[in-house]
């Protein structure tokens, strides 16, 4: 909200300076976002009185205008026809600049010499006027400085208001609480009235049908006004407020609204069927059309103003176009009202209309100060548009507000708040808040706040109002004893344990939308009967492509992909820990944790020391193992049991340990990769969280270092390619009765020595027994049995070349 | 006998500079200096002079020994430096072979160093749901429907019941109904409100603390805050606590940070005021300890919220808070 500083000045005496002020507000609770000194530069303007006005000889719409500036007499060229001889101007002479920086110089329009510029309302900063040159007010002198003349300078306070604080959503509001924190007295405006003698009883009526939703309606009532344009002074502080000025009673209702925060509405009397108001219930499916001519649809819900035909206004929000305020207005019924906090949010809702009264009311305005704020208008209406005043207003007010009574007790404030503060001083503090406050022991209060107080109905409420004026920086500092809670963090210390092993092996972590597109279930190609499939649905969302939650990481690694190869970026390791959420039966969905790593482009590039090779699969698989094991996760099986989505059929596995399916390796399949517009290959790993938790060992076991040598045997075996490794080794490990210690793989081939059917693998055995040193006939009868046992099961042979059984 | 010291010294001053091996001077040093060498036998004559030469003489000597013992060493250094150039053509400023390293994104670095700070401090890392019922992430947080407090945050609804947790504080609720005091978490995770511009994300990042126990104070809050800025900030960061409101704490505060970027000057980041907004934190609201059944006379407590990407902002400089999600590698690179 914008406050002017000159318009506050006018209801509590301010001697701080404009930034202290603010400073102040901020530390109160009233958080000053902005501060803008308004018309700084205008002293640089002066006063001119017009002492003619010709045609300009060349130009049918331009006019010369002879100045008097007081000392001495300017002539300049002017576009505006509203000013007549005699008038008072602001000019601005050649070298002065204009707020918005346009710097004015001599010139010459069309032959015409122009020394200076007239300046309309706009054009200072002043409103947003531009119908005409600013005429000024007869009393000042040509010369003058204009600022100083007008006194026009001013700070903008830009106040953000918390939503408990409706209270201060009006210039008397903020001076109020300015007032609370200097110590010092605030002045209401004086309401004086001079009414004619037509009682308004006999000119109006108010009927309340629901008073649940309308509990106090207040009308008053000005004959013969005329409607036309506000002054300066209002329409200035109407700009500064943010309110487009429209004639002056509609102005007045608006000043009245930002001046004490009671929104007000005025009604033309004379469209206004049978002299009467009615406040009832809307009906289902009525249509209505409120001022900013847009038909509106109601319900049951909707509280309306209605005179003796139908609605007039949407209660609390906006008035009606059939009783609008217009030039032929001469006689204006003045609405004040509170309504029901939640019946005008619920509308203003539903009918997505949030005006500058529906804002107030739904937060709930003071209700106590209904009929002062319809008396301030009245006021003003005569002073400004003339008529007569109708004797008495009409105040239906069936229940009236009754004070709460709220008991605060001193020691319980102290301790919330960790101070010793007396009671004698939060009296001081509640009461500079206009509350009343009654001590009733040595440690209770009974407090009663003011109407306009609607946040303060408990006891932590008024701790809070102490804090604020006590000063929270005053608060001591302590620390407290914490005694700490035991949570199951296992999940957690995964987490980073895996992250620390991804970025080790040059992994980069990503992290992006959890909603994506519906779309890539489908180029991940998923069944009808997917899980992919059971997307939680935004019923908001902000575009299409971020409209569902994510089944699977996938996706947002692709995307991250494309992102990146756009950009030339080709070669990436990037890992994403995160969660799917998969639609349930329940009504919330199933929050998996779920890691995915991929890797694409290039393993290793061109370097002096080594070769550029692409990523393949057994890139991302070293990794998954490099993973588990770290995690002790030895007893790992990849196997291609069922298809995985999104993957390459060929080139896949899922990983299982214990039973329980813990991830996937794989190749994003070529459809997959086409329908992100990507053509190099990636590989994906996934792990999945909740079902790898319970397999990793928190204690990590001891085993005994070997104390004997091991002794290594090789063995090179040509066998049918369909023949796995894992085969060999499990034969090996199975014959080796506890003495193979470990078998490695060293060198796989398939070539022109052997037929294409045939492979040729290379083992490294090696042995050693945790008892004794093995001797070569031990070593050497085992190898034996389980190259025996190979030929066996897979009708392989061993290789020519390097014999078998040869020492290393 | 002076004069043979001074000739000697000059003979052997002189065969130094022809020597090129590393032998010929081992040869050259044993001759002289060694044991049997002529400077050695030279100064054993030195008792066959008459007594009130020795001092003389012998300091002479020992002078000339030392002279020539330095100079032996400087030919023998220079002669190593000769050696190691004509061995190696080594280009020690060749790149060295790497791996390729990884980085953890900004926001997770930040989120672990904020919670490793209150883990420290006493406080235990708890995670939840982030499709979350409208009873934890609003009702139960004294914010009903129809309440005006939660047009402070948008939110991406699934139904009338279920939305998207527009931030981590239906945490504290969902740790209070399974928990007895005292209680004391951090909750870090993902929330979501409809957003997006230079400085909004439809998703990002908060952490929530609650500290609920027999007589936490006000106090306390701005200590425990006080303690986290410092260590976060640096330990003369500046901060001030002013009044705000959310419908969960009462009082309610924000806390700023001192501007990291202008030091309280002045400046845009900090929209000219010096100071920063870093979190919002307040006395646990009695309501919401009635809806999770705590006893409100005899427990008090407080919470803090804050949004780790604007932390992460402030310290890293950056301005447009897309980036985080974007994961371009040269960005994720940078942390």
């Amino acid at each position: 909200m914008k406050v002017s500083l000159n318009w506050l000045k006018e209801f509590v005496d301010i001697d701080q300076t404009p930034a202290e002020l603010a400073e102040s507000l901020t530390m109160a609770g009233l958080e000053v976002e902005g501060l803008e000194h308004k018309a700084q530069n205008l002293n640089d303007l002066t006063v001119a009185r017009i002492l003619d006005i010709k045609l300009h000889p060349r130009a049918d719409r331009l006019s010369i205008c002879q100045l008097d500036v007081g000392k001495g007499e300017v002539s300049v060229v002017c576009g505006a026809k509203n000013m007549s001889k005699g008038d008072l101007v602001p000019l601005a002479l050649p070298g002065t600049s204009l707020p918005d920086g346009m710097l004015i110089k001599e010139s010459k329009i069309r032959d015409e010499i122009s020394q200076g510029m007239l300046l309309a309302e706009d054009e200072m900063g002043l409103t947003d006027d531009h119908t005409g040159i600013m005429i000024l007010p007869d009393n000042l002198r040509p010369g003058q400085p204009l600022s100083d003349a007008m006194d026009l300078e001013d700070w903008i306070l830009d106040i953000t208001l918390t939503p408990n604080r409706i209270d201060c959503a009006s210039i008397v509001g903020i001076a109020r609480d300015i007032g609370a924190l200097t110590n010092k007295k605030i002045s209401m405006p004086e309401i004086h009235i001079e009414e004619s003698d037509t009682l308004i009883e006999d000119l109006a009526s108010v009927t309340i049908l629901d008073s649940q939703g309308c509990p106090r309606y207040t009308v008053g009532l000005v004959e013969g006004v005329k409607i036309g344009p506000s002054p300066f002074w209002m329409r200035y502080r109407l700009h500064v407020s943010g309110i487009r000025s429209i004639n002056n009673v509609v102005d007045i209702t608006n000043y009245v609204l930002m001046e004490l925060g009671q929104p007000l509405h005025a009604f033309d009397y004379n469209l206004l069927a049978d002299r009467q108001i009615v406040v009832k219930r809307a009906e289902n499916g009525q249509i209505f059309t409120t001022l900013d001519e847009q038909p509106r649809d109601l319900d049951d819900q909707t509280l309306m103003i209605c005179d003796g035909e139908g609605p007039v206004a949407l209660a609390g929000i906006m008035g009606g176009l059939n009783s609008e305020i217009t030039e032929k207005s001469g006689t204006v019924l003045i609405e004040s009202a509170y309504f029901n906090p939640t019946m005008i949010r619920r509308s203003s809702k539903r009918l997505s209309l949030s005006t500058e009264a529906s804002y107030r009311f739904e937060r709930g305005i003071d209700i106590g100060g209904v009929d002062f704020a319809l008396k301030r208008s009245l006021m003003l209406i005569k002073q400004l548009a003339g008529g007569n005043i109708a004797r008495g207003i009409i105040d239906c007010y069936p229940e009236p507000w009754s004070t709460p009574k709220i008991i605060l007790r001193a020691n319980r404030a102290n301790e919330i708040l960790g101070t010793s503060i007396g009671i004698k001083q939060m009296a001081d503090y509640l009461f500079s808040l206009t509350m009343a406050v009654k001590v009733v022991d040595q440690n209770r209060m009974e407090v009663s706040p003011p109407s306009f107080r609607v946040d303060i109905t408990r006891e932590a409420d008024l701790v809070e109002e102490i804090a604020r004026l006590f000063g929270y920086n005053n608060i001591p500092i302590t620390l407290p004893a914490i005694r700490p809670t035991e949570e199951d963090i296992s999940e957690l210390v995964l987490r980073d344990r895996i992250k620390a092993i991804l970025v080790g092996m040059g992994f980069s972590e990503i992290i992006t939308y959890s909603f994506i597109s519906p779309k890539s279930a489908d180029i991940l190609g998923a069944g009808v009967n997917s899980n992919l499939r059971s997307f939680v649905k935004l019923l908001n969302p902000l575009s299409k492509d971020q409209s569902v939650m994510r089944t699977s990481l996938i996706p947002g690694l692709l995307s991250t992909v494309r992102l990146n190869s756009l950009r030339g970026q080709n070669d990436l390791r990037i890992f994403e820990w995160g969660k799917t959420y998969i639609k349930e039966e329940e009504e919330l969905p199933q929050e998996k944790q779920v890691l995915a790593a991929l890797i694409t482009g290039m393993v290793s590039t061109q370097k002096w020391y080594q070769e550029a090779r692409d990523a393949d699969l057994f890139d991302i698989k070293g990794m998954a193992e490099n993973i588990l094991g770290e995690l002790g996760i030895d007893k790992a099986e990849y196997k291609r049991n069922s298809l995985k989505e999104g993957l390459d059929p060929n080139e896949y596995a899922r990983i299982s340990s214990s039973g329980s399916d813990i991830g996937a390796i794989g190749k994003v399949s070529k459809e997959v990769m086409e329908g992100y517009g990507l053509e190099k290959k990636a590989y994906v790993l996934e792990i999945y969280i909740e079902p790898l938790l319970p397999l990793v060992s928190r204690v990590k076991q001891f085993t005994p270092l070997a104390k004997f040598p091991s002794v290594r045997r090789d063995i090179s075996i040509i066998v049918n390619r369909s023949i796995e490794s894992a085969m060999l080794i499990s034969i090996v490990k199975g014959i080796g009765k506890g003495l193979v210690e470990s078998v490695d793989i060293f060198d796989i081939y398939q070539g022109k020595q052997i037929v294409p059917q045939e492979k040729a693998l290379a083992l490294g055995i090696s042995y050693r027994s945790k008892e004794r040193t093995l001797t070569d006939n031990e070593v050497n009868n085992i190898h034996e049995e389980i190259i025996e046992e190979i030929r066996r099961q897979t009708g392989g042979r061993l290789r020519e070349g390097p014999k078998n059984g040869n020492p290393r | 006998m002076k004069d043979e010291l001074l000739e000697l010294k000059t003979r052997v001053l002189k065969k130094l500079e022809s020597v090129a091996e590393r032998s010929d001077l081992e040869k050259l040093r044993q001759s002289y200096l060694g044991r049997k060498g002529f400077l050695t036998l030279l100064l054993k004559r030195l008792e066959e002079l008459p007594k009130e030469q020795r001092p003389a003489i012998g300091r002479l000597a020992n002078q000339v020994k030392e002279e020539l013992t330095e100079e032996f060493q400087s030919v023998s250094d220079s002669l190593t430096r000769k050696d190691a150039k004509e061995v190696s053509a080594l280009d020690i400023t060749l790149p060295g072979r790497r791996t390729p390293t990884g980085h953890l994104h900004p926001i997770t670095q930040i989120t672990e160093e904020i919670c490793t700070i209150f883990v420290k401090l006493g406080f235990q890392v708890v995670q939840g749901p982030e499709v979350e019922l409208d009873y934890y992430n609003f009702e139960a947080l004294n914010m009903p429907k129809d309440h005006p407090a939660r047009d402070m945050q948008d939110t991406f609804y699934i139904s009338d019941n279920v939305v998207l947790r527009t931030h981590t504080s239906p945490m504290q609720i969902r740790i209070m109904e399974n928990t007895s005091p005292p209680v004391s978490i951090v909750a870090p995770g993902k929330v979501y409100r409809p957003d997006s511009d230079i400085s909004h994300t439809p998703m990002f990042h908060q952490v929530e603390g609650l500290l609920v126990d027999k007589g936490v104070s006000f106090g306390d809050l701005k200590g425990t805050l006080t303690t986290f800025a410092h260590q976060m900030f640096g330990p003369d960061t500046d901060l001030r606590f002013r009044p705000s409101f959310f419908p969960f704490t009462e009082p309610s505060a924000e806390v700023d940070i001192r501007c990291v970027v202008c030091q309280g000057k002045g400046c845009r980041v900090c929209s000219h005021t010096g100071w920063l907004e870093i979190l919002g934190s307040g006395m646990v609201d009695p309501e919401v300890f009635k809806i999770v059944g705590y006893d409100v006379e005899s427990i008090s407590g407080f919470a803090f919220g804050m949004g780790v990407e604007r932390i992460a902002m402030l310290k890293s400089g950056l301005d447009d808070i897309r980036l985080f999600f974007e994961n371009d590698i040269r960005f994720l690179q940078q942390f």
